[in-house]
């Protein structure tokens, strides 16, 4: 398939998994020193990734996540520790390189345990930069992961990208059953679509609080009345009364996967806090390392990491997953502690399981 | 026939994992589950090693017939499933590793392996890598059982991928995943150094079990 309409399609349709071919991959001429990286199979990924990496000479293993993108499927449990462990030792990657270092995607954080993955695999394993475009840079410096590297954005692309993610298949259902009922509506709809998955992704964090409510309730009475006012007729001043309020349901609804952002409020992980026992750490730094919305600064002078914006935090559950102290967990509403090992082990975190109803510990055990 | 999308909104929720798969393959999955511990285990004692054990319905089946049983299970989820469901004190071995681990298990050491349902979810070179480590594990006169879902044969093959494209966008749209079908088991298993001495199929020749033995 021609690579621009692949493009097009995957971007279309990208709530559906894009499988590729798993494995280990060339990327120019890599020798026994060459960098060794990692990404799930998901096509669009991978494509990006070998793009990003032209002019650099490494090897690129290909995990088996079920064609889902890397935060997804490290969120959602199709990228873990096991397949990380399972394709260094199927690939056949140990016989062509001389040391043992692989790069990880920083995303895949909240998947993979490193020092799982060393235990089993003699493996280093060492996180990369969220986007691939950083790749080269990042391999030319491997210490000096710019703060830029590590967090994640919501830029205009991914914004526009997100919105097409949610607008093409909706307009295709939509202007389908149109066609097949109403057919001089299929375009107004269509267009309904895009307006409505566009404005969507635009606004999803740029107003208050209440703002969804306040605007679908001002945008009704502004679309009726310029509706009626334009001698509209009933399907017109229809949907200039049923475009708004769902508008507004649409702010209010849950993105988690389409946006690094706060989740809805239809999930009790919204209650859960990110907490941190500062006896426990250990100046690792781990959490600094892997954190997409640098919720942590470090103190190098006591050792200690800074917990300096917890209102940032996404719940992605990575630096709980990576921290070697067990310093960081999740503590719920009523205060009851759900311990690292129960969020490693059940993928509690912004994607994976929202209920732990297995291994909570009790408030008492927060230290 | 493919019970894809079923199969996967039933593997997100273990506990709902046997009796739907029951109901979907018309209870032809117990004798499934009955022939592949027969084949494993014929004598009392016999050490088995079973590559990824799901809820334990052929693990159950092989402590039944007295079998000391070594289960390799990537799924936590599965794994306490089955745990539960053989009792803590069966003569059963329980690793949370994948098929990939294989070659850290001790060289001839079993009397039979077991991949029940499970090729399927590995990659090419994780079913290579499992098949070829399987063949040092195995005694002397051991032999090797494979059940999956397979392509079926002349018409049923071609309703078998009509009816597998609608199934997958639900199973995708259902549990996120999608399985496959394996396309030349058989073939595969003659690669890794296998012989294979018997194959028997089930529901219009969808689901396969064959017993390999190594090739001298």
């Amino acid at each position: 398939m021609n690579d621009l309409v692949k493009s097009a399609l995957q971007t279309a349709f990208r709530m559906l998994p894009w499988p590729t071919t798993t494995g280990l991959r060339p990327i120019g001429t890599p020798g026994r020193a060459s960098p060794v990286l990692l990404t799930s199979n998901y096509d669009l990924t991978v494509r990006r990734v070998e793009r990003a990496l032209r002019g650099v000479d490494a090897w690129l293993l290909v995990a088996p996540a079920g064609g889902i993108n890397v935060w997804c499927a490290a969120a959602g449990g199709h990228l873990t520790t096991h397949q990380v462990v399972s394709t260094l030792r199927t690939s056949g990657i140990a016989e062509r390189v001389d040391h043992r270092v692989l790069v990880l995607p920083q995303l895949a954080a909240t998947g993979i345990e490193g020092l799982d993955v060393f235990r089993r695999t003699h493996w280093r394993v060492r996180f990369g930069p969220v986007r691939a475009e950083d790749l080269p840079a990042y391999l030319a410096a491997p210490g000096e992961k710019t703060d830029a590297m590590r967090r994640v954005s919501f830029d205009w692309r991914d914004r526009l990208e997100m919105a097409i993610a949610w607008g093409a298949p909706s307009a295709l259902v939509v202007g389908g059953l149109a066609l097949l009922l109403q057919p001089a509506w299929a375009l107004p709809l269509v267009a309904l679509c895009a307006a409505m998955a566009l404005a969507t992704f635009t606004l999803l964090d740029r107003i208050p609080r209440r703002g969804p409510l306040i605007l679908g309730a001002a945008a009704t009475l502004l679309s009726v009345a310029a509706t009626l006012a334009a001698g509209g007729g009933a399907a017109a001043v229809a949907t200039a009364i049923a475009a708004p309020p769902l508008l507004t349901a649409l702010l209010t609804f849950d993105y988690a996967g389409s946006t690094p952002l706060e989740g809805g409020s239809h999930f009790e992980s919204r209650d859960w806090r990110i907490h941190l026992d500062l006896d426990r750490c250990a100046g690792v730094f781990r959490c600094w390392e892997v954190c997409p919305e640098a919720c942590f600064e470090r103190d190098d002078a006591t050792r200690k990491v800074i917990l300096a914006h917890d209102e940032r935090c996404v719940r992605c559950g990575a630096c709980v997953v990576q921290c070697p102290k067990d310093a960081l967990s999740f503590v719920a509403s009523d205060g009851a502690r759900i311990a690292p090992a129960t969020i490693r082990r059940y993928k509690l975190n912004l994607l994976g399981r929202r209920t732990a109803d297995t291994g909570v510990d009790r408030a008492s055990d927060v230290h | 026939m493919s019970t894809l999308a079923f199969m996967r909104w039933l593997e997100g929720t273990p506990s709902r994992y046997d009796a739907g798969m029951r109901a979907l393959t018309f209870g032809r999955v117990d004798a499934l589950h009955d022939a592949v511990a027969e084949a494993a285990s014929p004598r009392s004692g016999d050490r088995v090693l079973e590559v990824g054990c799901g809820t334990g319905a052929v693990t159950a089946r092989l402590v039944a017939r007295g079998a000391r049983v070594t289960v390799l299970e990537p799924s936590a989820e599965m794994l306490a499933q089955a745990r539960s469901r053989v009792g803590k004190d069966a003569p059963v071995e329980w690793l949370e590793r994948t098929a990939s681990e294989i070659d850290t298990l001790p060289e001839r050491a079993f009397d039979s392996i077991v991949f029940s349902l499970s090729l399927s979810e590995m990659s090419p070179d994780e079913r290579r890598h499992a098949i070829a480590a399987s063949r040092d594990r195995l005694r002397g006169g051991g032999r090797l059982v494979v059940a999956d879902e397979v392509r079926a044969r002349g018409l049923a093959a071609m309703l078998q991928s009509a009816m597998r494209a609608p199934q997958a966008l639900l199973a995708w749209l259902l549990v996120g995943s999608v399985s496959q079908v394996l396309p030349n088991l058989r073939g595969e298993l003659e690669a890794g150094g296998f012989v294979v001495r018997s194959e028997r199929r089930w529901l219009v020749d969808t689901l396969a079990l064959l017993l390999a033995e190594p090739a001298r």
